[in-house]
């Protein structure tokens, strides 16, 4: 358990920030989602992907559990999630603010429409289908684009 | 099935963000075990969307930790004992009260240190898988990068730099050629990237003649065998960006390096 917390517990967390704007109600998250994995771990089944992906989606539902239950609006998530995303990556945190400058620069890279569906779905804290359904772009688009996102991250990663 | 189509239509990307609803992630997960090419696939997408929520990473607060710690760590009961005078069926049901409460107790540390075996065997495994990788990832690099020496110092093979044009100034990038084998290797020093429309496309030039060498990458590092051409009398190599597959006849417009073949 010390080694999953100490090696994701950063990674889940900003997960469960970006979906959640409130950073007390965000460490609960993190808190229910370790609880959460240490209760369900018998049910991970390596042939179904890779631990992180269940830890995260584990984490992930939680946190957006969570927003329908407080009966976050949608309208309010677009307003208020720019300086929060700002105030979050700002921190400082150094190691973790040189990385995400760095990431800022990779997505430069990307074509404009990938660009903005990993914006979205990575440091905005959208879902795929929220994502269609508020800038009216089919899902199937959606998803095809996040593909090719993460076929070009992937190659773009790997050089550096 | 097909399943570059199914793979292509990013269902794989929808599964590993936790997308799908319960009968589409069956239906998903029924597919992996049954193809292969699937699971390998959705091993590099994992390997992607982690390393970007590595990146992503903002470090929680201690006191979380300690909280998370505290409610998996087993904790004892007390047994108050009555010291009032009592009956000796008392002693007894208080001392089977303890018996069971420590067997409780017991049984209940066993799972707890159950579980945090489990769990350090699930991060072991996921260290392990990941050095593994890193291992064949590394053997590899290495290699290629002996075969590319085996080009670079092979006296056969003949080094030509080409040059960046006024279209790019910057660009490097060089071709080693055998004239007696035919073959051409390309290394790039300095080539900017393109898009996944565009690759760069290698030419030869034949008595006056710009005949096609093969297409490449922008992102390839070391050495990459192009097509070989089949006469000995190259006098020119140059790279021209195309679209992807590349085309029959050069757009001298984008033409971003080129070099003569000195004569030796």
């Amino acid at each position: 358990m010390d080694y999953l917390y100490r090696h994701y517990s950063g990674a889940l967390y900003g997960v469960i920030l970006r979906v959640i704007k409130n950073e007390d109600i965000a460490q609960e998250v993190l808190q229910d989602s370790f609880l959460k994995i240490w209760d369900k771990i018998e049910t991970y089944d390596p042939s179904k992907g890779k631990l992180f992906t269940w830890m995260l989606n584990v984490t992930r539902n939680l946190a957006i559990d969570k927003t329908r239950s407080k009966e976050m609006s949608k309208g309010k998530k677009t307003d208020d999630i720019d300086p929060l995303v700002n105030r979050i990556d700002g921190r400082k945190y150094s190691t973790q603010q040189e990385e995400t400058i760095g990431l800022k620069e990779v997505l430069n890279r990307l074509p404009e429409e990938q660009k903005f569906v990993v914006e979205h779905l990575y440091l905005k804290g959208y879902t795929q289908s929220e994502l269609a359904e508020e800038f009216s772009i089919p899902l199937g688009t959606v998803k095809t684009r996040t593909r090719l996102a993460l076929i070009e991250l992937r190659t773009i990663l790997k050089e550096n | 099935m097909n399943i570059t189509e199914y793979i292509s239509s990013g269902i794989l990307e929808a599964y590993v963000l936790g997308e799908l609803t319960d009968a589409e992630r069956a239906a998903v997960e029924k597919n992996l075990a049954q193809y292969p090419e699937l699971r390998k696939e959705l091993t590099r997408i994992e390997e992607t969307n982690e390393s970007l929520w590595m990146q992503l990473a903002v470090e929680p607060p201690a006191s979380v930790k300690a909280k998370v710690m505290e409610a998996i760590t087993p904790k004892g009961k007390v047994v108050q004992m009555q010291t009032s005078p009592v009956l000796r069926w008392k002693y007894a049901a208080a001392a089977s009260i303890v018996v069971a409460v420590g067997a409780m107790y017991l049984a209940y540390d066993y799972h707890a240190k159950w579980k945090n075996s489990e769990f350090a065997l699930n991060g072991l495994i996921a260290q392990n898988q990941q050095i593994a990788q890193d291992y064949n990832r590394v053997n590899l690099r290495l290699d290629k990068m002996e075969n590319d020496l085996h080009v670079i110092d092979n006296p056969a093979f003949t080094k030509v730099i080409m040059k960046g044009t006024p279209n790019a100034p910057q660009a490097v990038a060089s071709v080693y050629w055998n004239k007696q084998t035919k073959e051409i290797f390309l290394s790039i020093q300095n080539l900017r990237e393109l898009s996944q429309q565009n690759q760069y496309q290698l030419w030869a030039e034949i008595d006056g003649k710009m005949v096609d060498a093969g297409v490449f990458d922008g992102n390839i590092a070391g050495l990459v065998k192009m097509k070989n051409v089949d006469k000995s009398t190259v006098t020119v190599f140059a790279v021209t960006i195309e679209p992807r597959g590349g085309k029959p006849t050069p757009t001298v417009e984008t033409l971003q390096v080129a070099g003569s073949v000195i004569k030796s």
